[in-house]
């Protein structure tokens, strides 16, 4: 695209628009700048930690969002799968006294099969039958891991101490990142980008597209969904673990991580429009970002118009709720929704 | 659908005008009716569920009470009112068809209303309890309706989504306290009873009425806590029998059974839907206005997404195509809780094992159970599992969803 090309596409964007998304747009930016005003170090700080949190966000809601937007299911077991991971994790490094890097391979793996078998046993009844089945089973599948992850590793908050090449912390000019946070950045980035390729450049996803379109069709064109059906859901249910794996490295793990996280991914799925992958990592970034720089918006809003109110302390935990509600009203299937599905 | 029944209402107390007519009819939800030798009474097959809910309720405690189940009778009042919400509950998921996540936030408004308001907890003043009440109904009643209009439309997995992010902002603002009329996390715990409630060796009294010496024998048994809360669950359990029974009742399920069909037929599906909403929530509400008293106070591991799981779960196990499924499952779930966390030993005569370690984790066999169920019938559930078995067993019982 040249230089022209590219300024007629803006203006027609620009123009296309209607006006109060253009307000909108100018009163976002204008809060940006009074944030950044207010603060500026600390909004380049938060602005890195936001983009940061994002990729994690993303790297949690990646198996969800695959596997729904995919093969159609609900995953409710995917925080307690996720929860699991974590735990594995803790099993590998701590108790068994492996490296590190070695439970970036066997939690995945080992947490994966434990997909293959739900997936095997329970899910595949329940493809033929509504959505809302396939959220009540795995439902009850998050009850029966949390409670075995509860049996097995007890009630404690447990931890243990990251690799020690990743413990210090990088300077990027304005702000310090803990390189492990950088780590977990380049890992999402790597999944995303392998998941992207493995379902638009590869037969193998590309059977599963067709299988999740018209399944009847696909097998008689001759491909084994089951067996497509079972790797997806491996896929995803690894995916999860290993963002748990990262997640217990750098924060710890606790009994009520799976539900804050679960919670967390439907937020950033349904902001992102269920089904579409592109829609979660943008819905990530969009809410990571907002999660770190809403707070100083507001103090910067504040300090501008000497209303105190404004910034209220603790909004944190409810911004990605207040995004979820402003979406969901303006653009109801949310950002890149497409329709029928699940509908 | 056909009905040979003298009423062109799609209603299953057709059948029984019936009965008398014919030996074997088709009620209006097609199953057959078959009379046998003996055929129960039409009164009774009509009013089977006002008689069973009084029968519960009479025979609760007791039952309850028994060495071999759970030994306690106290426990029998929270077992009522978890029966009650799970019943308003499945008013939404059951008969209309819509999941929610988050009616853990409507049982808690009915909770902290009635706390704070007997409390005159932080910026609130004090407030009798009847007002508390209603102002938790009333409030629990108008997020229904305002969450219902925003979210009935999305269809059904963005609406159990929705529900749960609501309720979630919820417990996460009780968290934060504001005005510090909610507690925080340690909840409300002092002077949040009611006048008329005293505690006398654990159970509650209630002391409205001073009854003189003579007339204690006589009388003295209406101070009953769960007196009260028997009379409250009959009523609310029978007003939510009706709306089941009324017109507005049937819409909702025919809205869930096939919606394009309803509104084929000119029916506002979002309206209904909103208005279920409405009534779940209050009803709920309700329930928590009850807990509130019956726990001495308002906690918020009550609002926690816990709380709402656990009502799906006793409502799908209970069987969600049917009245009494509700109370089935609240009954399982509690009996189960009480029962197996105190079991200990598992005695087999020649060996024994100490269960009880296993036993603490008993959710995970629920969990199991609950999946089995999801697979095999998501909408029967034990109650309905209970029916079949009592329709081959005892031909003359009426075989029909939504009872």
């Amino acid at each position: 695209m040249s230089t022209l090309q590219f300024s007629r596409r803006t203006r027609e964007l620009v123009s296309n628009t209607s006006s109060a998304w253009l307000a909108f747009g100018v009163v976002l930016v204008v809060a940006l700048v009074a944030g950044f005003v207010a603060r500026p170090e600390l909004f380049v700080t938060q602005a890195v930690g936001g983009l940061v949190y994002g990729a994690i966000l993303i790297l949690i809601t990646l198996g969800l969002s695959l596997i729904l937007g995919l093969m159609g299911v609900v995953n409710f077991a995917h925080g307690a799968l996720f929860m699991l991971g974590a735990y594995v994790s803790y099993s590998v490094v701590a108790v068994w006294g492996l490296p590190f890097w070695a439970a970036l391979v066997i939690a995945p793996l080992l947490v994966g099969l434990v997909g293959v078998f739900i997936e095997a046993t329970v899910l595949r009844r329940l493809y033929d039958a509504e959505p809302i089945v396939g959220l009540l089973a795995t439902y009850g599948l998050t009850l029966m891991i949390e409670e075995t992850i509860l049996y097995y590793w007890g009630a404690t908050p447990l931890g243990y101490a990251k690799p020690v090449i990743l413990q210090n912390s990088v300077s990027l000019g304005v702000t310090r990142v803990s390189s492990f946070r950088l780590f977990m950045l380049g890992v999402a980035t790597l999944v995303v980008i392998a998941v992207y390729l493995l379902i638009t450049r590869t037969d193998f996803g590309l059977t599963v597209r067709a299988g999740v379109q018209d399944g009847e069709m696909t097998e008689f064109v001759g491909v084994n969904l089951p067996i497509r059906f079972t790797a997806m859901f491996f896929l995803g249910t690894a995916i999860a673990a290993l963002a748990g794996v990262l997640q217990a490295a750098e924060y710890g793990m606790n009994s009520s991580m799976g539900q804050t996280f679960l919670i967390l991914s439907f937020v950033v799925v349904v902001v992102g429009g269920v089904g579409s992958l592109f829609g979660s990592v943008v819905s990530g970034v969009v809410i990571g970002e907002a999660t770190y720089l809403g707070p100083l918006v507001l103090v910067g809003i504040a300090e501008y118009t000497n209303i105190a109110a404004i910034s209220v302390t603790g909004i944190r935990g409810l911004i990605p709720y207040l995004v979820m509600l402003f979406v969901l009203l303006v653009r109801p299937r949310g950002l890149f929704g497409e329709e029928g599905l699940l509908e | 659908m056909s009905t040979t029944g003298t009423d062109s209402t799609s209603d299953s107390d057709a059948d029984a005008a019936a009965h008398e007519q014919s030996d074997e009819t088709t009620n209006a939800e097609g199953g057959t009716i078959t009379a046998g030798s003996r055929r129960l009474p039409a009164w009774f097959v009509r009013y089977r569920v006002p008689i069973g809910l009084l029968v519960l309720v009479l025979l609760l405690r007791p039952v309850v009470g028994l060495p071999f189940m759970l030994g306690i009778e106290s426990v029998a009042p929270a077992i009522l009112i978890m029966m009650l919400f799970v019943a308003a509950f499945n008013l939404l998921f059951g008969y209309t068809g819509l999941l929610s996540f988050g009616h853990a936030m409507f049982f808690g408004f009915g909770m902290y209303a009635s706390a704070i308001a007997m409390s005159g907890h932080g910026a609130a003043p004090e407030l009798p309890f009847f007002v508390g009440a209603v102002i938790g109904i009333a409030i629990a009643a108008l997020v229904g309706y305002l969450l219902g209009r925003l979210t009935v439309g999305k269809g059904e997995i963005y609406f159990a989504f929705l529900t749960l992010a609501a309720a979630q902002a919820v417990f996460f603002i009780s968290t934060r306290d504001p005005y510090g009329l909610t507690g925080g996390s340690n909840g409300i715990s002092q002077g949040a009873q009611p006048t008329w409630i005293e505690s006398f060796r654990g159970q509650l009294r209630i002391t409205l009425i001073e009854w003189p010496e003579s007339l204690l024998s006589t009388f003295g048994w209406l101070d009953d806590w769960y007196l009260l809360v028997g009379v409250v669950f009959l009523g609310a359990m029978l007003v939510l029998w009706q709306i089941v029974r009324s017109p507005f009742g049937r819409t909702l399920v025919a809205i869930r059974e096939n919606e394009a069909l309803a509104r084929a037929m000119g029916v506002n599906t979002a309206r209904y839907k909103v208005w279920a909403f409405t009534f779940s929530g209050g009803f709920s509400a309700l329930a928590g206005v009850l807990m509130s008293v019956n726990n001495h106070g308002a906690s918020q591991a009550w609002l926690s997404i816990t709380t709402s799981g656990d009502t799906v779960l006793m409502a799908v196990l209970g069987g969600i195509h049917y009245f009494f499924g509700a109370i089935m499952g609240a009954f399982v779930w509690e009996f189960a809780s009480g029962y197996l966390t105190d079991f200990g030993v598992l005695n087999l005569g020649i060996v024994s094992f100490d269960l009880s370690r296993e036993l603490s984790h008993w959710q995970f066999l629920l969990g199991a159970l609950f999946v089995v169920v999801v697979v095999v019938s998501p909408t029967d559930g034990l109650w309905g599992y209970l029916r079949s078995l009592a329709t081959r067993l005892g031909k003359h019982v009426p075989v029909s969803n939504d009872e």
